[in-house]
């Protein structure tokens, strides 16, 4: 329909430039899938207001928001049934792997390199962004910092930043700053209740594990002064079954403490076995699973996800969490959140170095967005003028006053970044600290076969050793049938 | 021509000629059956024997039984329908006692009873999703309803779905509570076809309530259960949404049924060969368990005659 309706109106402008009239702008739809969520919907309702092809046609952007938790399953169908729906996809960085080489996604390089204003957005991106989000075989921040050009010679690029995400610490000001609690705390422990941004920029994991403690309190019990009608929690970060909701905390652990999950840029003489389950991976994993005694009782079950930590913080039952920035808007929000008007923002604690440095690295969240292959050379063309669109300076200032993040260092460091949103400040710290799990196309049988290990250790059923031996012997077997180990 | 005008001629009388009025009725039906039906069927069992990724657009290459003996071979698959025999046996047995009650309750007139059975048949009524919502919420250990009345016993929050029997027995009552009122349909259509002068002349002969139930009751429910049990059994040995949304298949993997494994393997892994050849041989599982029942039933019913 959409080729019979091309056809109407090409032959429609051949007939007006014969006959010497204007000739009418041709109407392209540029079709992306995403997930539903404020970053998202922002975009498109900017969109509509402002954009403008700078070649003249008539462009429409038009999302298709598809709910969180179905978004990989029905963007892998959409891709793998043929239907070629969509011109952009939002897609988890983890993703690339499985459809650059399925022949889905399409390879940007020489488009980057043959355009100034393409190649000038990608060196101001952030490099653990383009490292993510872009580079297919992956490379790591390392590689491409060592390589020095933008765009680094034989790397391959296929996505920029549509949202950038990295966990941050929610906190509840009212009971971090009371001064009875803090006086407490300070007597049981001989160190201080974190309160301000400066205070949290010194919390590691042990001093999170004593607010963890700290905080458990029982239905009658006082808290900042006031009796307690329902059992409160300290803390809670990820520990959740479903997609990458345990890994993504987890790998931060084995990171910091100098550990490493197996490493898919260095392969094929990368091992998975002695690394993934090597004695600093187990006592990182160890640690990681000592604080889930303080935080609701749904991390029992496994089942603690990014939005049940949101939600539970959200009814006021959790003093302090760590979840993505991404999902910070709705606990501002009044007719959503108890604690909308109590809460402060801050960067994830992280583990304390010999030299009294605080290590944060953590798994990077956020999505780029990707061109498909199917596209014409003119639907490429416009789909990376919306990219030059959403990646220019003002429209991601404005992303980012409605609870947006952008990629670029230069608006980044403009001077009213901070202040636009209050986790602001905490995200450009946080996001010099990112790194990404594997992407091989791989990547979903080890994600799983992780997340079913980890829940195991979650739940009580293993140890911290017993699930890491499990899962490096499976990336073993995985990825030596593959052939990406020798 | 004068015919074609007035309908009675041409390729339209043809076709609509009472010898074929039939068969073209029927076409639309049987075309979708095939191309909905058929020739997936066909399709993915071709898919069985060969190499094929449905993320990627390689040519699939022909790898004969191997598919069939990797998934034959696979702990992974044992584990999953030995989950799967826990979950049906569980919860089928379950359902028949609780419909099974149900019906006793709803054959005999009380008061309103009319609109408690329609209450109780709501769940049957409800989508997957919105039971497996439901359940996980009850279970959920800080605000759910399930840990809330417990809390009034004891000082910890009740965890439900904490431990591999736990999440599994979370499951069982969920699915037991959305299909009992099935069982208890198939139960009470048998029950009240029972003809009343039996148990009149069972009372004059001043019989037992059990001699009752035994001699008179149960052979007319008798064909209604097995059919209940055969129903439920093939059902519940598809269970996904329910286990999905409420446990993803865990703690760990002790609740991944065949089916989310089958899910998982298909769609998220993109093992499309491999999950072709495992889901023929749950097909053929399935086919074998009918089967057994055929023959059991129709084995009664010749020992009846």
């Amino acid at each position: 329909m959409r080729t019979l309706m091309g056809g109407l109106l090409g032959a429609t402008t051949l007939a007006a430039g014969l006959s010497g009239a204007p000739a009418l702008a041709e109407d392209i739809t540029i079709t992306m899938a995403a997930p539903d969520w404020p970053p998202t919907r922002f975009m498109q309702e900017y969109a509509d207001q402002t954009y403008t092809s700078p070649s003249g046609a008539n462009v429409k952007l038009e999302i298709d928001f598809i709910p969180w938790p179905s978004f990989y399953e029905r963007v892998a169908a959409s891709l793998t049934s043929g239907e070629q729906k969509y011109q952009m996809i939002v897609t988890d960085s983890q993703w690339l792997g499985a459809f650059v080489e399925g022949g889905y996604y399409l390879n940007l390089t020489d488009r980057i390199k043959a355009d100034p204003e393409l190649t000038a957005i990608m060196q101001d991106l952030h490099p653990a962004l383009v490292s993510a989000y872009s580079t297919y075989p992956h490379r790591t921040r390392a590689q491409l910092e060592e390589a020095g050009e933008v765009p680094a010679p034989g790397v391959n690029y296929y996505g920029f930043p549509q949202f950038p995400d990295t966990y941050v610490t929610y906190y509840r000001e009212d009971i971090f700053c009371h001064e009875g609690e803090m006086a407490d705390f300070e007597a049981k422990y001989g160190t201080n209740l974190p309160c301000t941004y400066e205070d949290w920029q010194d919390t590691d994991w042990t001093k999170w594990g004593q607010i963890g403690e700290f905080f458990q309190r029982k239905k009658g019990d006082m808290l900042a002064g006031e009796t307690l009608d329902d059992d409160f929690y300290g803390i809670a970060y990820q520990a959740g079954k479903g997609y990458d909701f345990s890994t993504m905390q987890i790998n931060a652990f084995i990171w910091q403490q100098g550990g490493d999950i197996w490493d898919e840029t260095k392969a094929p003489e990368a091992q998975a076995e002695g690394v993934v389950n090597s004695d600093v991976a187990v006592a990182a994993f160890e640690e990681y699973l000592s604080y889930l005694q303080y935080m609701p009782p749904v991390a029992q079950t496994g089942q603690m996800d990014i939005f049940v930590i949101q939600d539970l913080y959200m009814q006021g039952k959790v003093g302090a969490i760590i979840d993505w920035v991404g999902l910070g808007e709705p606990i501002l929000d009044p007719d959503a959140s108890k604690v909308h008007d109590k809460s402060a923002f801050a960067p994830a604690p992280g583990t304390r170095q010999a030299d009294g440095s605080i290590d944060r690295t953590g798994n990077i969240g956020g999505q780029p967005f990707v061109l498909t292959t199917w596209n014409s050379d003119e639907i490429v063309d416009e789909a990376l003028n919306i990219v030059k669109w959403w990646l220019s300076p003002e429209t991601q200032l404005e992303a980012v006053k409605n609870g947006g993040q952008s990629g670029r260092m230069s608006v980044m460091a403009d001077p009213q970044y901070n202040d636009l949103r209050p986790w602001n400040r905490a995200h450009v710290e946080m996001i010099d600290w990112q790194k990404d799990v594997w992407h091989i196309p791989e990547f979903f049988e080890m994600l799983t076969q992780q997340q079913e290990e980890f829940d195991k250790a979650i739940t009580g059923q293993i140890s911290a050793k017993e699930a890491l031996d499990a899962v490096a012997e499976f990336q073993q077997e995985l990825l030596e049938d593959i052939g990406m180990i020798e | 021509m004068a015919d074609a005008a007035n309908g009675r001629g041409g390729f339209g009388a043809w076709l609509l000629d009472p010898k074929r009025r039939g068969a073209l009725l029927v076409t639309p039906a049987i075309t979708i059956l095939f191309v909905m039906n058929i020739f997936p069927l066909l399709w993915s069992f071709g898919l069985s024997f060969f190499n094929y990724k449905a993320s990627s657009l390689r040519v699939p290459s022909f790898r004969g039984l191997s598919n069939y003996e990797r998934v034959l071979t696979d702990d992974k698959v044992w584990e999953r329908f030995q989950t799967t025999a826990i979950i049906v046996g569980s919860s089928v047995i379950l359902q028949l006692i609780i419909g099974f009650l149900l019906a006793l309750m709803f054959a005999k007139a009380f008061p309103m009873r009319r609109i408690v059975l329609m209450l109780v048949l709501t769940p049957m009524m409800l989508s997957f999703v919105s039971v497996g919502v439901f359940f996980k919420l009850f279970y959920e250990p800080t605000f759910g309803v399930v840990s809330y009345l417990l809390s009034n016993f004891s000082d910890e929050r009740f965890v439900v779905m904490g431990s591999p029997a736990g999440a599994i027995a979370g499951i069982v009552i969920a699915d037991a509570w959305m299909w009992s009122p099935f069982v208890m349909l198939l139960v009470l259509a048998g029950l009240v076809s029972v003809p009343k002068y039996l148990y009149e002349a069972a009372e004059i002969d001043r019989a037992s309530a059990w001699r009752r139930f035994w001699t008179i009751t149960f052979p007319y429910i008798k064909s209604l259960l097995l059919l209940a049990v055969l129903f439920r059994t093939i059902e519940t040995f598809k269970l996904f949404d329910i286990v999905y949304i409420i446990t993803e298949g865990g703690p760990g993997s002790s609740t991944e049924t065949i089916a989310v494994y089958l899910y998982r393997t298909a769609f998220q892994f993109f093992q499309t060969s491999q999950s072709s050849a495992l889901a023929y041989i749950v097909l053929f599982i399935v086919v074998v368990m009918t089967n057994l029942y055929l023959y059991t039933v129709n084995r009664r019913a010749e020992e009846v005659n």
